[in-house]
């Protein structure tokens, strides 16, 4: 891969071992995927944040490339935590929250924003056709199909290099041609709710591998719908993009069909027992303030049942925007947290065995990462089996 | 015997000389190996039990995590770290693991010529790895 001549002199160490190291990772990375050189991102999105999933491994990298002075040169958000401020905070050991905390303040000392977020577009979106590098799958999925940006599924080290350098390596989905579907897929079903997208992402990420599909039909499927089939897509497969537009498509190109049995299918897979829930867990990914809204009007005059948990998961960012909203599902007795990603959190330790949830992504991750039995259904279903009144 | 020189792609430069600790599936640093003493714990792994410490690790490629690139760093740091890494096909966790550990790795080596016990060099600037010595199994 080239370099010009001011990033070979940060590779060679010309500005300190912290930028030497992530221009070492990006040439490393851009030569193993035959790139041809660096490009400038306009943000990048860091994960590798829940101290739950990182254990202490990664404290000592992060610390040493705070102390040697590393810091974002660009716009640069961060992956939800294990915890948030307020609820779980204080229901977990505190070694855990200090742990946690500590984390936090290398990326706060990089400079990095403190968004706790996987739905970082809510903040700000890039701009169409601007490269970032982003880590975070369902991100990485919603950027470059419904938003228009340009990213590679970066890793959590890869993002923060690129945050560090302001700059990613040209290969992979930011180039044209790598962008072009590959397979034709017709849903013969209308999906009906946010649900049903999500196991068609599920379905579909199995069975694509790699290849950029072109979805048919999906000119009015909502934004959460198209955030829950693309979060879903990239639990399952390493696919970073789908078309969802009406777009000129080369012939002959392969087709796939799915059936109304197969998204049936897909959701009962999902679901894993019929048994009562101890958690109910909407906002994986993150809710937007819309999303925040639908939820506080289905609850209104209803109370979460006794012996029940009910979580909106959502940034800090939206739940400031969404006081009135926020004020009512507490009201019924649910929780709004900020800054928490179910998945990566400590269910098991609270004593939550089964959660219930409208994500095909949290349903395919909590029997491996909560050792929870998994309902999936729809956002009103939740509602329903949650609530009395 | 005669060395074997095997031929591959420099990863990340360095010279060593240790033994050889050869797997022939795939492995995943974060929660396939302990931090605490470098030893192997994924289950499915034919190398379950082993420690990577001061060996020349050779396995096909990674898999899961990117966080596994701070593992092999958080190794390196307490001394645990292998002293050479040597990949069939170079995947971005390990790669990036390998860099912010500085840990010598070359890729594209074809691993079944290499036995656990041997005696190996590595001149991982040249992209070689030399085979000096049999083990005994």
């Amino acid at each position: 891969m080239y370099l010009t001549k001011e990033e070979e002199g940060t590779y060679d160490g010309e500005k300190g071992w912290a930028n030497q190291i992530c221009m070492r990772i990006l040439a490393k990375l851009g030569d193993l995927f035959n790139a041809s050189k660096l490009i400038p991102i306009s943000s990048a999105h860091v994960s590798g944040v829940s101290y739950k999933t990182l254990g202490d491994a990664p404290i000592e990298f992060l610390q040493a490339l705070a102390d040697e002075g590393a810091k974002a040169k660009v716009k640069t958000t961060l992956n939800p935590q294990s915890l948030d401020p307020e609820y779980l905070t204080k229901k977990l050991d505190r070694n855990l929250c200090q742990k946690q905390l500590h984390i936090l303040k290398q990326f706060e000392r990089m400079n990095i924003t403190q968004s706790l977020t996987c739905t970082p577009y809510y903040l700000k979106k890039p701009t169409p056709d601007s490269h970032v590098a982003w880590a975070e799958s369902s991100a990485v999925v919603y950027a470059n199909s419904v938003l228009g940006a340009w990213t590679n599924r970066e890793g959590g080290p890869s993002a923060l290099a690129a945050s560090v350098i302001g700059k990613t390596p040209n290969y992979g989905i930011h180039r044209a041609e790598n962008r072009q579907p590959q397979v034709l897929v017709n849903v013969n079903k209308r999906l009906l709710n946010e649900t049903e997208f999500g196991a068609l992402g599920i379905y579909l990420g199995k069975i694509l591998a790699d290849k950029v599909p072109a979805i048919q039909n999906l000119e009015d499927a909502s934004k959460k719908d198209l955030k829950q089939l693309g979060a879903a897509l990239a639990s399952t497969g390493m696919v970073n993009m789908f078309h969802g537009k009406e777009l000129k498509l080369e012939k002959g190109l392969q087709k796939i069909e799915v059936e109304a049995g197969d998204i049936k299918k897909t959701i009962e897979d999902l679901s894993t027992t019929s048994s009562e829930p101890d958690l109910i867990f909407i906002g994986c990914p993150h809710c937007s303030l819309s999303e925040i809204k639908q939820i506080a009007r289905l609850m209104e005059g209803k109370k979460v049942r006794s012996g029940k948990e009910f979580w909106v998961c959502t940034s800090q960012y939206v739940k400031d925007r969404a006081k009135e909203y926020v004020k009512e599902i507490e009201r019924s007795g649910g929780h709004v947290l900020a800054g928490v990603c179910t998945i990566v959190s400590w269910t098991e330790k609270l004593g939550i065995r089964t959660i219930m949830t409208n994500s095909a992504k949290t349903a395919y991750y909590a029997p491996t990462l909560n050792k929870a039995e998994t309902i999936l259904a729809p956002l009103k279903e939740c509602i329903t089996c949650a609530t009395k009144g | 015997m005669t060395d074997i020189i095997l031929k591959g792609r420099t990863i990340v430069e360095g010279q060593c000389k240790a033994e050889a600790l050869v797997s022939k599936k795939t492995i995943s640093f974060l929660g396939g190996v302990d931090p605490a003493d470098g030893r192997i714990t994924e289950k499915s792994q034919d190398l379950c039990g082993k420690c990577i410490k001061d060996k020349i690790f050779c396995f096909p490629h990674g898999h899961g995590s990117t966080v596994g690139s701070y593992v092999l760093y958080a190794l390196a740091k307490k001394n645990l770290a292998p002293k050479a890494i040597i990949n069939r096909t170079a995947d971005p966790v390990v790669v990036v693991g390998a860099i912010i550990a500085n840990i010598p790795m070359i890729d594209q080596i074809d691993i079944e010529e290499i036995k656990t016990g041997d005696l190996v060099e590595v001149d991982a600037a040249k992209g070689e790895v030399k085979i000096l010595k049999r083990g005994a199994h």
